[in-house]
């Protein structure tokens, strides 16, 4: 198919999603000729070996009405582009094949769109596209309304601890749904990291990364209501993939951030942070249980990953028999350790970040106990005070990764 | 009588004296030769190490991910055991040396089979170093994943997993040096089947229990284990 040169690129990597790709092509066409009535657009569907024709559903849904809500007819023709990078799923080739696809059509703004969410609101696609294509920003971050307790992680450990290390606050960098701009696009593509397992498993985290290092302009902008999706990644799984992600990008990207202090506020499009009033259910008890259990038995591995006082400080809360409080200062100086064990190769990578799991745990066990009923804003300050603690504490951080000796006085 | 047996007593004598003079010089000079060779493996094992130092082996080793291997598992550094490997091969050397200048009957061939088993015992030492990282890296990989995912009695599991890995290696090396073929083959088989058919006896009949909530793990209760644990992302 001959498509020429295109304003924007939505992108959508797809394996086996027949189920939900063509209620997403559609909402995503209807809101373009709504918000993009004059822009040339491309749709590029990169599949890693679907075999529930989930191509072939895509290709086939039926058009949007051309005409927007003024009336207006679109003057433009919109083009799906579908194809199979390779049999087996891979992110980091899918997403390499539609930043190929961005730079061949000289895209302005592209967007990458999750093919989980099949009824995304309509607005999804234009906040990740407009920064991009009328402001000029190179990276766009989104921002969503999340349950109270959801996406702990990244409220505890990734965005303070990026925002710290990188300088640039950014609550989503992990996220698989964002935009960019083509100038990024082949920045990306020229990079020489392509093989490496990180960044086949887990790109998008580190095109953000990438894009904060590489110093393009960056926002934010707010997409809704972000929902469960039958495929989350479990907290072992998640944090295998994102933390280990952020700990190889502090490895390659050392030079950047050495030299950076405090935290830049970025631009951003709606409210910044919101929280739906409805909570899961948790289950404290368990998450207390293998917090305890994961520091007994792990003892050797935590011992030596972690400074002695540090450790005996979690071993001290761990034998405390009425819950309690994972300090702010504590948290800081547990992830800063392990970043730096990291950086001295004191245990194979992948088990680093493993033994770092039942301390998370302990960590959100004291958090839900801390926040049971605390409202939004409350537990927003709480999140602010433990990333300025992640700032204060970054000479440590520095101080760990320059000594030549691993962690252990 | 008596005169006989005063005869056949200060042979004796003589004969002990003999033995003793002719022996003691021997043993002094192999107890000569291994205090020498102490000393010459002392200090080549310094030689050795300053030109690796001089090298920057480690540097090299740790671009390699050898140092890493070693440290992994619990091992010096590649300088420090290049070094005292070559100490001990020097030593072991004069020692086998030191004992063939006793002239025993039958150790000379003996040692010759010690010399000509020097290549494989290397195989095998390297047999072994593999299953010691191997075991260590398995085991503790078994041990994150049993205690991330909750389940009782981690350090048993990861015991296991080291125990059949060194269990392996051992099995390995010992073949490799053609020691006791036979006996290493059968002793491996047994344990490992031994270790198997306890582990199945155990899990089937004590551990019925464990069994029926593993089993309601990955195929019953998916749904109430991801409402029990917060959205992480």
């Amino acid at each position: 198919m001959s498509v020429g040169e295109v304003d924007l690129l939505v992108g959508i990597a797809t394996h086996n999603h027949a189920k939900t790709i063509g209620n997403l092509v559609r909402t995503i066409e209807e809101c373009l000729v709504q918000s993009f009535p004059r822009e040339r657009i491309v749709i590029v569907n990169a599949d890693g070996g679907s075999r529930d024709d989930t191509q072939g559903i895509l290709l086939r849904a039926a058009p949007p009405e051309s005409k927007n809500a003024r009336g207006l007819t679109s003057l433009r023709t919109m083009h799906r582009i579908s194809t199979r990078y390779a049999n087996a799923p891979s992110p980091g080739l899918a997403l390499r094949t539609i930043l190929a696809s961005a730079e061949l059509l000289r895209t302005k703004a592209c967007a990458i769109v999750s093919p989980e969410n099949s009824q995304p609101a309509c607005g999804w696609v234009t906040s990740l596209l407009r920064p991009a294509f009328q402001d000029h920003f190179d990276f766009v971050a989104p921002l969503y309304t999340r349950n109270k307790f959801d996406g702990l992680l990244a409220r505890n450990l990734l965005y303070p601890m990026s925002r710290a290390v990188f300088g640039q606050r950014i609550r989503e960098l992990h996220s698989g749904e964002f935009g960019f701009s083509g100038r990024l696009a082949s920045h990306c593509l020229s990079q020489t990291v392509w093989h490496e397992e990180v960044v086949r498993a887990w790109p998008e985290y580190w095109m953000a990364i990438s894009a904060v290092s590489g110093g393009f302009r960056c926002c934010q902008s707010y997409l809704g209501v972000k929902g469960r999706t039958e495929t989350s990644p479990d907290l072992v799984a998640a944090i295998r993939q994102t933390v280990g992600t952020l700990f190889w990008c502090l490895e390659k990207q050392s030079d950047f951030w050495m030299d950076r202090a405090d935290s830049e506020i970025v631009p951003t499009f709606g409210p910044d942070h919101e929280l739906a009033p409805t909570t899961s259910r948790v289950n404290r008890k368990k998450l207390l249980e293998m917090f305890r259990d994961g520091i007994s038995g792990l003892e050797q591995i935590l011992n030596s990953v972690l400074h002695a006082g540090t450790f005996a400080e979690i071993k001290r809360l761990a034998a405390l028999n009425d819950g309690f409080d994972y300090p702010d200062d504590l948290w800081a100086r547990t992830l800063y350790e392990f970043a730096a064990s990291y950086h001295h190769g004191v245990l194979n990578h992948d088990h680093l970040i493993q033994a770092l799991v039942p301390l998370y745990r302990g960590r959100i066990y004291s958090f839900l106990m801390q926040h049971q009923e605390s409202s939004p804003e409350e537990m927003e300050t709480g999140t602010e005070h433990l990333c300025m603690e992640m700032e204060r504490q970054k000479p440590y951080l520095m101080e760990l990764w320059k000594s030549n000796s691993e962690v252990k006085p | 009588m008596r005169e006989t047996m005063l005869r056949a007593l200060t042979q004796a004598y003589d004969n002990l004296l003999h033995m003793i003079g002719e022996f003691l010089p021997r043993f002094i000079v192999m107890v000569a030769i291994i205090i020498v060779g102490w000393l010459v493996a002392l200090i080549l094992k310094r030689i050795t190490r300053s030109i690796l130092r001089l090298t920057n082996l480690d540097r090299l080793g740790e671009e390699a991910g050898a140092s890493g291997v070693l440290r992994k598992a619990a091992l010096p550094s590649l300088t420090e055991l290049v070094s005292r490997a070559v100490f001990w091969l020097v030593w072991l050397g004069f020692i086998l040396i030191g004992i063939s200048v006793l002239e025993i009957s039958g150790m000379q061939e003996q040692i010759s089979r010690i010399f000509g088993l020097l290549p494989q015992f290397l195989v095998a030492l390297l047999i072994l170093f593999i299953g010691l990282v191997a075991a260590n890296f398995f085991s503790r990989a078994a041990l994150l994943g049993a205690v991330n995912s909750g389940y009782p009695s981690p350090q048993v599991f990861s015991g296991a997993v080291r125990f059949v890995i060194w269990i392996l290696a051992i099995s390995m090396a010992l073949e490799q040096i053609g020691l006791a073929r036979e006996t290493a083959i059968a002793a491996f088989s047994i344990v490992f089947g031994a270790v198997m058919l306890g582990l199945a006896i155990a899990f089937g009949l004590g551990g019925r229990d464990l069994a029926r909530l593993t089993l309601e793990k990955y195929f019953g209760e998916k749904k109430k284990e991801k409402e029990d644990e917060p959205m992480p992302l």
